[in-house]
């Protein structure tokens, strides 16, 4: 699930959870002009697509700004 | 003394005795009096009510012919003229928990009350609690003789045209109603009574009960992103230009499904959001935001990705009841997994 609210969503039982931009723009960022914004939107659902392949036991958030390729699951508490 | 109420009493096949599943295809039968579990229901009910009639359908029959059982149904209801309908007890059985609650919304809707007991997370309960007067039970027939004595109960008030109290101390599954009514106390005095309560660990009881979310069980990965197929789905009330669908912009009771297979991208001249949670004047410049298709194209287009899926999804995800949208995701997963679909990316505004 790509969510700009995604602690609402990893308490509410979705497993893999990527953080989205705003409400208002879930898969990328206007503001950031149509080149970087594209780039952004194709980060989140690259980011979301790595989501699908990795295995996780519970609710768990994919960041897209989290530095690096290997990015470190931060599970829900 | 009053005349006693006329009862009439809805069962399957199971229980009106005809026999199991090999008999669930059964048509619609009116039998006499009290049958099978509605003796002991009209010992319950005393002389204050009678059965005169009970009505049987097959499992099978009921599911896959309703509008043809509940029409027999509704004409048998006419001709007995009963005071109140009472079906089951269902226990923890789907379909006939579904068959009940919908006998009784039938029974309702004839101006007839209706009453019907089951397991709480029965299909039949979670799909209808807020139409119909549903008792709780266990989620087998052990439980069949409290479950007969609650029916009885709530068929004799209800068959009386009494007005049945607040769900959590009537006893009968809440139905989602808010009703003004005096508590007696103000709010303050009764917040602090159950804070002290939960301070020096004695009971109390809420009277706004939290639903804790579901746990669900993770999907296992999707093992090679390059062969797959990829859905999309969005709750971001994604709409042809104009809406000719005809969607609601809140309170969803069904889901869109749109053909984006001869599509690279979705345009603003023929997408928009039609969504009452959140400014829609981004998206409908952009409607890529809630479904990210020209990003899945190009992706599909590099081999990253094996195909999108031709279907996409939306609805609006805003007041929709929880019991409701879980029938929408239900129904959605379902649909998606017929397809051939291997993962989704589902967007949530």
């Amino acid at each position: 699930m790509i969510s700009a609210i995604y602690n609402f969503a990893l308490t509410t039982g979705a497993n893999r959870v990527i953080r989205g931009g705003r409400i208002e723009h879930v898969c990328g960022d206007p503001a950031l002009g149509p080149e970087k914004d594209y780039a952004y939107g194709m980060r989140i659902v690259t980011t979301a697509l790595e989501a699908l392949g990795t295995p996780v036991t519970r609710p768990t958030l994919f960041d897209p700004l989290a530095p690096g390729p290997a990015r470190e699951a931060v599970h829900a508490s | 003394m009053n005349t006693p109420l006329r009862a009439v009493h809805y069962l399957n096949q199971f229980f009106a005795g005809i026999g199991g599943e090999e008999q669930a295809d059964v048509g619609v039968s009116v039998r006499d009096g009290a049958v099978g579990p509605g003796r002991a229901l009209q010992t319950a009910l005393g002389d204050a009510g009678v059965i005169v009639a009970t009505l049987v359908c097959g499992d099978n029959f009921m599911s896959e012919r309703p509008e043809e059982a509940l029409r027999t149904i509704v004409g048998e209801m006419g001709r007995l003229a009963p005071d109140v309908v009472v079906a089951g007890p269902a226990f923890g059985s789907g379909r006939y928990g579904l068959a009940c609650a919908e006998v009784c919304r039938a029974a309702r809707e004839q101006g007839i009350p209706a009453v019907t007991a089951m397991h709480a997370e029965n299909p039949g309960a979670t799909s209808f609690r807020r139409e119909v007067v549903i008792v709780p039970t266990g989620d087998s027939a052990l439980s069949m003789a409290p479950a007969l004595a609650n029916l009885a109960r709530f068929a004799l008030q209800l068959g009386r045209g009494e007005e049945l109290g607040p769900a959590e101390l009537a006893g009968y599954l809440p139905q989602g109603r808010r009703r003004v009514h005096d508590r007696g106390r103000p709010g303050y005095e009764r917040a602090l009574d159950m804070l002290l309560a939960k301070l020096h660990g004695r009971p109390f009881v809420t009277e706004i009960p939290y639903n804790a979310p579901e746990q669900v069980r993770p999907a296992p990965p999707v093992a090679d992103l390059a062969r797959a197929r990829i859905a999309m789905v969005t709750t971001g009330g994604l709409v042809r230009k104009g809406n000719p669908e005809r969607q609601s912009a809140a309170n969803a009771m069904r889901y869109h499904r749109h053909s984006v297979a001869s599509l690279e991208s979705l345009s603003p001249e023929d997408w928009e959001a039609f969504h009452a949670g959140y400014f829609n004047h981004i998206v409908n410049r952009n409607p890529n935001y809630i479904l990210p298709l020209s990003f899945l194209r190009e992706l599909e287009g590099q081999g990253r990705i094996g195909r999108v899926h031709t279907e996409i999804y939306a609805l609006p995800g805003v007041s929709t009841p929880v019991a409701a949208s879980r029938e929408l995701g239900r129904a959605i997963a379902q649909d998606l997994k017929n397809a051939g679909v291997d993962g989704a990316l589902l967007v949530a505004t």
